[in-house]
């Protein structure tokens, strides 16, 4: 049986994107079939990353019950498989169908979650899928809860700001607690010096462990190389030899255990 | 030896029956019980409420676990409920008749079993 992984933060800007794509691509490249889903209504991203504009159905028309999802589905293992599957399920950037997503009530939300729940049934069981991977808005969104009530396993996205630790501590208490998800936190964009020798590496994860209670399963330093390569192809295919890619393969393989 | 198992067959019958009773009194004692708490006026008649995930993040623990799993299972018996959720039959009743009764679920029967579900589309 499949698992569906949602990728979330407090704050945006956090790095959930790149690394929702980076462990989707992990995951195909070792052979498994993988669909990563962009949940991000309000500020779509993953039809940039993997260049496809003019789709005929987006997932605003599967959560809208206007088709089925096989419509919304991309195959982009030509591209990106190397081994396994990698199916894409865009969210319309259009400007207004995120003004539509915006203006939706709670009873659409109640029926995007029904959708959504149904994915296990279509994409896991009936299509064999090994992960689902969600890439959700920041903060309390509609969304992005809808994506943590289906997931099986939460990725928290937390940087070092105060705010962001702050906003993270407060929903796994106030969010990921109450609906008793496995739950990992990735601490993302370290500064390279906090991991510079081993007992700076061993004193920074004192720290990390004091300010989380959830069990944390990436520590990413932040690389300027990542930051260069600015979203426009996925960093652990073009480069496979990079220690980014070391750190996002052991998360594929923790979160496989989790 | 014979009537001793027409007997035997007889009494077990008996029993079901008196069991499936007892189960719906105690689902019709649940609904006073709630009715009691809320007051009728609080019990929504045409317009159900929505269980969207704000609302479930606002139920109490016991409640919100069940609410979650029904979502899940969409129409289930107290049954299936409680196989999911590890709680015992007669614990999930009582939550699912509550859910109803605050206007978050439906129930149904269909012969001898009820099926609670959450009502889409209102």
């Amino acid at each position: 049986m499949g698992k569906i992984i949602a990728v979330h933060s407090y704050k945006g800007g956090t790095g959930k994107t790149s690394l929702s794509v980076n462990l989707a691509a992990t995951y195909a490249r070792t052979g498994k079939k993988v669909c990563l889903m962009d949940l991000d209504f309000r500020a779509p991203s993953l039809h940039a990353i993997f260049k496809k504009q003019n789709l005929n159905y987006w997932l605003n028309d599967y959560l809208n019950g206007v088709c089925e999802i096989n419509k919304v589905l991309v195959d982009v293992t030509n591209d990106h498989g190397n081994g396994g599957k990698l199916f894409v399920a865009l969210a319309n950037p259009s400007t207004e169908a995120i003004r539509d997503m915006t203006a939706k009530d709670r009873k659409w939300e109640m029926k995007a979650l029904g959708r959504l729940l149904s994915l296990r049934s279509s994409l896991l069981n009936e299509m064999d899928l090994d992960y689902i991977i969600c890439d959700t808005s920041p903060g309390l969104q509609y969304s992005s809860i809808n994506a943590i009530v289906t997931a099986d396993v939460v990725l928290v996205v937390t940087s070092l700001d105060a705010s962001d630790i702050n906003g993270s501590q407060r929903m796994t208490s106030e969010l990921y607690d109450l609906f008793e998800k496995k739950t990992g936190i990735l601490v993302n964009k370290v500064i390279a010096e906090y991991l510079s020798s081993e007992k700076e590496q061993k004193k920074f994860n004192k720290y990390i462990k004091n300010i989380h209670t959830l069990p944390v399963l990436a520590t990413i330093p932040c690389f300027c190389e990542v930051l260069r390569a600015a979203g426009d192809f996925i960093f652990t295919e073009e480069r496979p030899e990079h220690p980014f890619t070391d750190t996002i393969v052991d998360l594929a393989a923790k979160v496989e255990k989790f | 030896m014979a009537a001793y198992r027409k007997l035997e067959a007889k009494s077990t019958q008996l029993l079901e029956k008196i069991r499936e009773n007892l189960e719906l009194l105690n689902e019709k004692i649940d609904v006073m019980i709630e009715i009691q708490k809320h007051g009728n006026h609080e019990i929504p008649e045409n317009l159900p409420e929505a269980l969207d995930v704000m609302t479930l993040l606002s139920l109490p623990d016991h409640l919100r676990k069940t609410a979650v799993t029904l979502c899940k299972l969409e129409e289930a018996t107290a049954d299936e409920v409680s196989k999911q959720t590890k709680r015992a039959r007669a614990v999930e009743s009582g939550y699912l008749n509550q859910l109803v009764v605050m206007g978050y679920m439906k129930k149904e029967r269909k012969g001898r079993k009820a099926y609670f579900f959450v009502d889409k589309e209102g």
